[in-house]
């Protein structure tokens, strides 16, 4: 089975959980094993909204997994970018990693929405997802949806 | 086995030139304030914990103090540039991850 990993940022923008379940979702259906790197607060949102675990299984801390990290470990990361932070931790998890890499890049303000877009195209190969968001995930996730169908038939993942 | 967290955390033996600051300041601190820089990947080990950031990284050196300038950052609270007393044979493994 391919594994997956997804990066979740500081939860303080409203459309990360929602699309991180969504994201979950469209990769299990994929067959991927998705595992979600998180800092605590994020990953309380998501159990709060998936309290059976339906979607989000395998948990750990966004912090201290990546001392454990090594290439190869995932076949696929999608990372969750709405701050300068997000885009240090998804950088470098792609370096470890040196894997396909998926950016989902969001903000309410253009030039850092541009400006955490040039950061991540500089120093990945990330395919990049971006839209200018904060309440509404719904851009973020039709750009997700037609990303991932011209992967899937580029052979990418 | 050293933690810097931990190490943080309990000790006083520190200084923190920026803190909540973008990965480039922080950079920029550190090429301006370290005798010697050097760059390394990020997810490089340097005193057993991942260096994260955006490539390439600066880590200072200070010989003279035997201490290393370093980014630091928390997904929250973004990116601070810590310095920090080091062991001269630490000093020298650094130098090895350069990558210029």
């Amino acid at each position: 089975m391919k594994k997956a990993l997804i990066l979740l940022g500081c939860p303080e923008s409203p459309s990360q959980t929602p699309l991180a379940v969504y994201v979950t979702y469209k990769l299990k259906k994929m067959g991927y094993d998705v595992t979600t790197a998180s800092t605590p607060s994020a990953m309380k949102l998501l159990e709060v909204g998936d309290p059976e675990g339906y979607y989000i299984k395998n948990k750990i801390d966004i912090e201290s997994c990546i001392d454990k990290l090594d290439k190869g470990a995932f076949d696929l990361l999608i990372g969750f970018i709405h701050r300068d932070a997000a885009v240090s931790y998804f950088v470098t998890f792609n370096s470890i990693l040196d894997t396909t890499s998926i950016a989902i890049i969001f903000e309410k303000d253009v030039e850092k929405l541009e400006e955490f877009q040039n950061m991540v195209s500089e120093s990945t190969d990330a395919t990049i997802v971006s839209a200018r968001a904060f309440h509404n995930p719904t851009p973020l996730r039709v750009r997700f949806d037609k990303t991932i169908k011209k992967l899937i038939e580029s052979g990418e993942i | 086995m050293f933690c810097l967290e931990t190490y943080l955390q309990e000790s006083e033996d520190y200084d923190v030139l920026i803190s909540r600051a973008g990965f480039k300041e922080c950079a920029r601190v550190i090429d301006e304030n370290a005798p010697e820089v050097i760059h390394v990947k990020p997810g490089e080990k340097i005193l057993g914990a991942r260096i994260i950031g955006i490539p390439p990284v600066s880590v200072g050196i200070n010989e003279e103090k035997g201490t290393i300038l370093f980014p630091y950052t928390k997904p929250c609270y973004g990116t601070a540039v810590v310095e920090i007393p080091v062991e001269a044979e630490e000093i020298a493994k650094i130098r090895k991850l350069n990558i210029n």
